[in-house]
């Protein structure tokens, strides 16, 4: 009984974390340019991906991580300069593609790798007993590196320049078209930053689970419940709502198994637009 | 406009409409009946691509999980032609006697139409992005259903309901069913789209404060539009059941789904006709057409007929977001003004 608890207890943070950086990475980019991004769940499987490949063909793995983190950002930068920026004022249509996008992804990625899952190889490796319970340390990692990387996020926001007027750009648009911040610029910035959120978070991931290339569209559900939960556009109430989300999502999968955990997501999201849409932080629009 | 002119352009309308319903009659006889038996298929589906332009073209909701009622009235037709899969589980359901096609058909219309207006009443009363997110991850959750409860819905490979509960037992019969469900689907959805109700439909798709201003109860339009929308998917849904035999995940799925869109989109959103001939393109190069190329192109690439048809669909939605079917109606429009000019 104690041993299910400590279980849920680190398990549960550490799912939390990871899907906080991927959930923080969707709710940003729509928060700041307004596009509601379907291709995100991409970001976070690509980087796991490429990032496999690069190890097995030789490349130092924590090389092949960074690569494959700023690599998916850049991808990112590239589908926001070729596709999003010409289609932002069309919502429809940027959700259309961005939807078709991942599905395009997950077709090459299943067509080149199989529908088999894959994991990263461990960067980190080692087990820790925790009253009996092993607990290994690649999960620690993952749960710590997931909140440097959410504070590190929180002070670029807050306290740097670019982070202040990407912030500035979130809350009023014309504003800050009119203060003459130049929010192309901004976009881009923002999109790279979700995507590497997105690839950290990709790469974490697989190091502890399997992923198949299907996660690219499944990972969208959670990522959904959290955002809805935490208030759309709203960083900090979506890092906030994946603890809550992911405790749930764990308890759900240590007691009745993973494959209730979409149902769950769904009946949760329903519940929140029932009780409270505008989630936690979200402001009315 | 004149009225000469206008009577004109009725009776041009009238003439190919005409001359296609004869097209539509007389394919059977002419082609082979693999093909037919596709092309029945294809009419089934332009059933979920129109129902879908009712919601997103004329009501501007973006629905992204009309597959889930498409599925769920494919589910409910395939159960209630056999209950014994209840067998085990609901003993109680799998004692009944299954009813005619038309009655199951109706039943699956019915079923998602009631699922529709759930999920209809919770997130459109909401503005925003809430429908477009809820209807997008019904599809994956419906799927998982499907495998959770696999003793009822067959798992991955779905089940078949026999071929004596099929529409018809020949190709060619089945095919004339199939066109008579679109025609019927056509003709109501037509019917409603014109009258005053579809106006209101559009009223809150062009703008919605303005419709409120005007005293239409816009969230009650939005519903009742998906409501009418997820029936009609349901209907297609259970049709398809009873004309293929078998029911499977892959009418819940999301593949469907961005079939229905890029046949919308190339159609012309909100323009019902547009869709239909969208559509019949659309179903008729992936399986007929595309499968083809692919198996010529090396195996090395990593392409397959999904790959390519999500490459236009991405396309289509950057190079002409206000839809093709506008875009190819102002080159005409210049073209013909400019042939006026200078003659």
């Amino acid at each position: 009984m104690i041993d299910l608890a400590i279980r849920i207890l680190i398990y549960g943070a550490v799912v939390s974390g990871i899907w906080a950086l991927v959930a923080s990475g969707f709710t940003l980019i729509f928060g700041v340019a307004r596009i509601l991004n379907f291709a995100h769940g991409t970001f976070f499987v690509l980087a796991a991906y490429l990032g496999i490949v690069m190890v097995s063909s030789g490349v130092n793995p924590y090389l092949a991580t960074l690569l494959s983190i700023v690599l998916v950002g850049f991808f990112a930068v590239a589908i926001y300069a070729l596709l999003l920026s010409r289609i932002r004022e069309h919502e429809v249509m940027v959700i259309i593609a961005t939807l078709a996008l991942a599905l395009l992804v997950e077709q090459v990625l299943l067509l080149i790798f199989g529908e088999h899952g894959i994991s990263y190889p461990s960067l980190i490796t080692g087990v820790l007993r925790l009253g009996g319970t092993p607990i290994t340390l690649k999960r620690i990692a993952a749960f710590v590196i997931a909140i440097i990387v959410i504070v590190l996020l929180e002070l670029f926001i807050n306290r740097t320049r670019l982070g202040k007027m990407i912030s500035a750009a979130s809350q009023n648009f014309e504003g800050a078209m009119l203060v003459g911040l130049d929010v192309e610029k901004l976009f881009r910035v923002t999109m790279f930053i979700s995507a590497v959120l997105a690839g950290i978070g990709g790469i974490l991931y697989t190091q502890i689970f399997a992923a198949t290339p299907i996660a690219a569209v499944k990972s969208l559900i959670f990522a959904f419940a959290i955002v809805i939960l935490g208030g759309l556009g709203s960083v900090r109430g979506s890092i906030i709502a994946a603890f809550i989300v992911g405790y749930i999502l764990t308890i759900t999968i240590n007691l009745f198994g993973a494959r209730w955990s979409e149902f769950v997501a769904l009946l949760f999201i329903i519940g929140i637009l029932i009780v409270k849409p505008t989630g936690l932080f979200g402001v009315e629009e | 406009m004149k009225v000469s002119e206008m009577r004109e352009i009725g009776l041009k309308k009238l003439t190919s409409i005409l001359i296609l319903l004869l097209m539509a009659v007389v394919a059977p006889l002419v082609l082979p009946e693999a093909f037919v038996y596709l092309l029945g298929l294809a009419l089934l589906f332009l059933i979920l691509v129109i129902s879908w332009d009712v919601i997103v073209g004329y009501t501007g909701q973006v629905n992204l999980g009309h597959t889930v009622f498409v599925g769920l009235g494919a589910y409910t037709a395939a159960l209630l032609q056999v209950p014994s899969r209840f067998s085990g589980t609901i003993d109680f359901l799998a004692s009944l006697p299954s009813p005619p096609p038309v009655v199951s058909i109706l039943a699956g219309g019915i079923v998602a139409a009631i699922f529709g207006l759930i999920i209809g009443v919770i997130t459109l009363r909401l503005k925003g992005y809430y429908f477009a997110l809820v209807t997008a991850i019904l599809p994956l959750v419906f799927m998982q259903t499907v495998f959770v409860f696999s003793s009822i819905f067959g798992g991955e490979e779905g089940f078949s309901i026999g071929l004596e509960r099929s529409l018809a037992a020949s190709t060619t019969l089945r095919y004339y069913y199939a066109l008579v469900i679109l025609i019927v689907s056509f003709i109501i959805i037509r019917f409603i789209l014109n009258s005053e109700i579809g106006l209101r439909f559009k009223a809150v798709r062009d703008d919605e404060e303005l419709a409120e201003a005007i005293g239409i109860d816009v969230v009650r339009y939005k519903v009742l539009s998906f409501v009418i929308s997820s029936f009609f998917a349901g209907i297609g849904g259970a049709a398809i059941v009873h004309y293929r035999i078998t029911v499977s995940p892959d009418l819940y799925d999301i593949p469907l789904m961005l079939l229905i869109i890029l046949a919308a989109v190339i159609g012309g959103l909100g323009t019902l006709y547009g869709p239909l001939f969208g559509g019949l393109i659309i179903y008729l190069l992936k399986n007929w057409w595309l499968k083809g190329v692919v198996m010529t192109l090396p195996e090395w690439l990593p392409i397959n007929d999904e790959v390519i048809l999500y490459i236009i669909l991405i396309a289509i939605a950057v190079l002409a977001p206000e839809g093709i079917w506008d875009k190819v109606k102002n080159i005409l429009e210049t073209a013909s003004l400019r042939t006026s000019k200078s003659s």
